[in-house]
């Protein structure tokens, strides 16, 4: 098989990937959200409204594409393609098993990072294209939210690569044969959990689209295609971020019945690595959409506050306990557990605070 | 910190509830006796004729003005079958104003009118403006849901 | 070498409302921000307005509760238990003993619906979409009470001058007595899920705080003025109907922020399920309503009357003027949405674009009463 007709193929069986993952965690967050509110969700089209979702998708696909008059109109129009692109290459090179992947990058982590932070541009283009305050007032907030947790979450993921030694992901899941990356870097996951959960707009940080005070913020004046673009992204970028997590912190495909040596070869041995994969990144996706059902939203300059006065000081304080361990042995990884406790403490002293 | 947790026990919780709401057009939460729907007109068993004289006291006190009422001779006491010297001839209430309030039946001196179960009325063509022998029939299905003597001959006579 | 250089930025306004999420209604307010930072508020009101007052002078007095109903849409008991005391202080009447505790029970179950809503739309406003849902939950239990009372889900007109239309209905009392526990487990579960949450309290505590003697200055009453620290009910300060036979706490805050002002409403609904279970113990067998002459189209002696009573947004009163005959000459609203709402502007001083949701929904307005 030629190299490009190659590509080409897997590029499109990502794309469909992607898509149903989304219909699907739409569907999902829809009905454990009902559930959490003692109600049922969608019931009506489907058994139990499973077809609810591609049923919105079609909708959303045949509705009126309106640009505002006074929108800046390229702009305008391009911004939904700038927030989806980014997410959709983060895929790439997410490892699903040892074998799928559209590509194994040498420098997959330093990828991934650089990509995740790359939609902060087409939320600005969003904001201002609008021509509205309400966008313009979200797409700030979003440039500010999402800069400012990017440091926080490479911060993070540094102190993996610097025990791993490797950026390429594939390497990093097998060095998890042992025992997950969660056990060596607590500090690290939570750090990243909750910095992701910034990077993804998702409650309790859901500010830059708050509905009650920005009413949906960069999205405000977007219908049909260009909004469903904006919803595709969000779902795939929440995927994504639960699947690097996964990945990184929880042992891929590996952790924790599959020893290594069953894995070469064979279909069976692929599937169980995937369902094991597909497992904790669906854990990790139901927990944030269990935090949405329980918690409000902070506030922006509480937010802010969080990320540079709590989150990256203790993400230093992570690699500078990783890099020590690397120079002068392993025993040292122990201080990160007493770092979690500490970061625990101080989350928990923050929130007893009152002005 | 704690309080969220505790949030988050009590949505967890909660998640293994039985579901509190009912799937609507499939199953419906029963009514109220008392439930005050959309006035239906009231069918004299004895006489076979409306109770109503068609007075118009409804019409006047109806705080939406959304009924519209006229008065007869009643041929039926000129025949000697009825003691009613007048009947109402037209009775139409405008259900699209109609605020369920019940004041058309507080006001009747004839206890002719009544606040019936009715409330469904959406549609794409919805009949808004039911007249004399769709009120009677609106009061007569009420009765019969409720276990009481339905007025069968209304179709008949009127 | 180094210039200093000023960075001119212009204030933004912000429209928000009429149509807002965060607006509980048809309000509007004009924000101007620089930034995240509130410089100025204008509220603007009067989208709901339907001339209540003029339309009450055209019709008989039994007529007039149908629009009272539709003031306060969310304590429509309330609502019509002060006019129909107003009517009854010119009439002469004393309703019997069994309607003043039907009425007080309803009132209050009435409080604790309206409240419910608040809780359930404030949380909305925090930005937690659970809460609403679980005050629904609750709120639906004392609906489909009220239905079996009044016929009606939103708009009862219940109350009559002298009494109450007609008897409550059978087992009705033993149903309340069943729903109390299971209200009281349900107004726990809503407080662990935002009282103590910490997310929710950094958005509360401290914001848009006004001083007890500020509060006063703008006439400021119910939970926005308790939560400030002063003591003042209606119930208590100027007892009516059976209140003052009837044991409850008044409780108040201290800081008269946001966050007080959400604690003294769970508070109270906690106060009036005890005043509902007192009820419940003492109301009595007998007649619903005293025989008034020519009721409905009853006459009213010449006289004006004012009678306020303790609504869950604040003092609600009502200043009646008869000039003798069926139809009142005036009918004028004291609400207390409308003077809660008017210290806007002093709460959201110095305030963040996310707080002035939050005060406004502190303030549980409902347009339909600010408006008339």
């Amino acid at each position: 098989m030629p190299a490009s007709l190659d590509a080409t193929l897997r590029l499109v069986v990502l794309t469909a990937f992607i898509f149903n993952t989304v219909l699907v965690l739409v569907y999902v967050e829809r009905k454990v959200l009902g559930h959490i509110q003692q109600r049922l969700g969608p019931m009506r089209t489907g058994f139990h409204g499973v077809l609810q979702t591609p049923a919105d998708a079609i909708k959303l696909l045949v509705k009126e594409d309106l640009t505002p008059t006074t929108a800046d109109r390229w702009v305008f129009r391009l911004a939904p393609f700038l927030v989806f692109v980014p997410v959709f290459m983060m895929f790439i090179t997410l490892p699903f098993t040892r074998e799928l992947a559209v590509r194994h990058l040498d420098l997959g982590i330093f990828y991934l990072v650089s990509f995740s932070s790359l939609h902060i541009v087409g939320m600005i283009m969003a904001g201002w294209g609008s021509d509205n305050k309400y966008a313009l007032l979200g797409g700030v907030r979003a440039a500010a939210q999402l800069i400012s947790y990017e440091l926080p979450l490479a911060f993070a993921i540094l102190g993996v690569v610097l025990l791993a030694k490797t950026l390429n992901l594939q390497e990093v899941v097998e060095l998890q044969a042992t025992a997950p990356f969660l056990v060596l870097q607590p500090l690290g996951f939570l750090i990243f959990l909750i910095s992701s959960l910034a990077e993804l707009s998702r409650t309790p940080f859901d500010i830059p689209m708050a509905e009650s005070e920005v009413v949906g913020g960069p999205m405000i004046e977007y219908s049909g295609m260009r909004w469903a673009m904006f919803f595709l992204a969000e779902y795939a970028n929440l995927f994504v971020t639960s699947a690097v997590a996964a990945v990184v912190y929880l042992g891929g495909w590996l952790w924790p019945f599959l020893p290594p040596a069953d894995l070469a070869g064979g279909w069976a041995a692929h599937l169980v690595g995937l369902a094991w994969f597909m497992a904790k990144t669906f854990a990790l996706i139901l927990a944030i959409i269990w935090l949405r059902g329980t918690l409000p939203r902070l506030r922006i300059d509480q937010l802010m506050g969080f990320a540079w006065k709590l989150l990256i000081p203790f993400s230093f304080l992570n690699l500078f306990i990783t890099a020590a361990a690397a120079v002068y042995g392993g025993f040292l990884l122990l201080l990160g557990w007493v770092a979690t406790g500490g970061f625990a403490y101080a989350i928990y002293a923050v929130s007893r605070r009152r002005p | 910190m704690i309080g969220v947790l505790k949030g988050l026990v009590q949505t967890w919780k909660t998640h293994w509830r039985k579901p509190v709401t009912v799937q609507y057009p499939d199953e419906r939460l029963p009514l109220q006796p008392r439930y005050m729907g959309f006035p239906g007109l009231i069918w004299d068993q004895a006489i076979g004729e409306p109770f109503c004289t068609g007075c118009q006291v409804c019409m006047r006190y109806c705080p939406t003005q959304c009924m519209y009422v006229t008065m007869q001779d009643n041929p039926k006491q000129a025949a000697g079958e009825s003691k009613r010297r007048k009947i109402v001839e037209t009775f139409t209430i405008d259900i699209s104003r109609c605020i369920s309030c019940a004041i058309c039946v507080e006001v009747c001196n004839f206890d002719a009118i009544e606040m019936t179960h009715a409330h469904e009325r959406a549609g794409y063509y919805p009949d808004v403006v039911p007249d004399l022998p769709q009120l009677l029939k609106m009061s007569e299905d009420f009765r019969a849901q409720r276990g009481q003597k339905p007025a069968r001959e209304t179709r008949d006579v009127l | 070498m180094i210039t200093e250089r000023r960075l001119d930025t212009v204030d933004m306004h912000i429209n928000v409302g009429p149509q807002h999420p965060a607006t509980h209604g048809v309000f509007r307010m004009v924000l101007r921000v620089d930034g995240e930072r509130i410089v100025d508020c204008v509220p603007y009101i009067g989208y709901l307005h339907r001339g209540f007052e003029k339309l009450a002078e055209n019709e008989e007095f039994q007529e007039v509760i149908i629009h009272l109903d539709r003031t306060d849409y969310i304590a429509q008991f309330n609502n019509e238990f002060c006019y129909l005391m107003a009517v009854e202080k010119l009439l002469g009447v004393k309703p019997p003993e069994r309607a003043e505790y039907a009425r007080i029970i309803l009132a209050e179950l009435n409080r604790i619906v309206s409240h419910l809503m608040f809780y359930g739309a404030f949380g909305g406003d925090a930005g937690a979409i659970t809460p609403f849902l679980y005050a629904f939950r609750e709120r639906e239990r004392l609906q489909r009470l009220f239905e079996s009372v009044s016929g009606a889900r939103l708009m009862h007109f219940y109350f009559r001058a002298g009494g109450l239309k007609e008897d409550l209905p059978e087992g009705f009392l033993e149903e309340v007595r069943r729903i109390l526990p299971v209200l009281k487990q349900g107004i726990d579960e809503c407080d662990t899920l935002l009282t103590e949450n910490e997310v929710f309290l950094s958005r509360t505590v401290g914001i848009g705080a006004i001083s007890a003697q500020e509060a006063i200055d703008y006439g400021c009453t119910g939970p926005i003025l308790r939560a400030c620290g002063v003591r003042e009910d209606v119930r208590r300060s100027d007892p009516y109907s059976l209140y003052p036979t009837l044991d409850f706490d008044v409780p108040v805050g201290k800081k008269g922020d946001t966050f007080d002002r959400y604690l003294v409403r769970v508070q109270e609904m906690r106060e009036s399920i005890r005043i509902v279970e007192q009820c419940l113990d003492r109301i009595p067998e007998g007649p619903f309503r005293t025989p008034i002459p020519r009721y409905p189209h009853y006459r009213v002696d010449p006289g004006e009357v004012y009678v306020h009573t303790e609504n869950p947004r604040g003092d609600y009163g009502i200043y009646l003027i008869s000039r003798g005959g069926v139809q009142p000459f005036r009918v004028k609203l004291r609400s207390p949405c409308f003077c809660n709402l008017m210290a806007l502007p002093a709460m959201l001083r110095d305030a963040y674009v996310a707080d002035a949701v939050m005060v406004l929904g502190s303030l549980d307005i409902v347009l339909g009463e600010v408006d008339r």
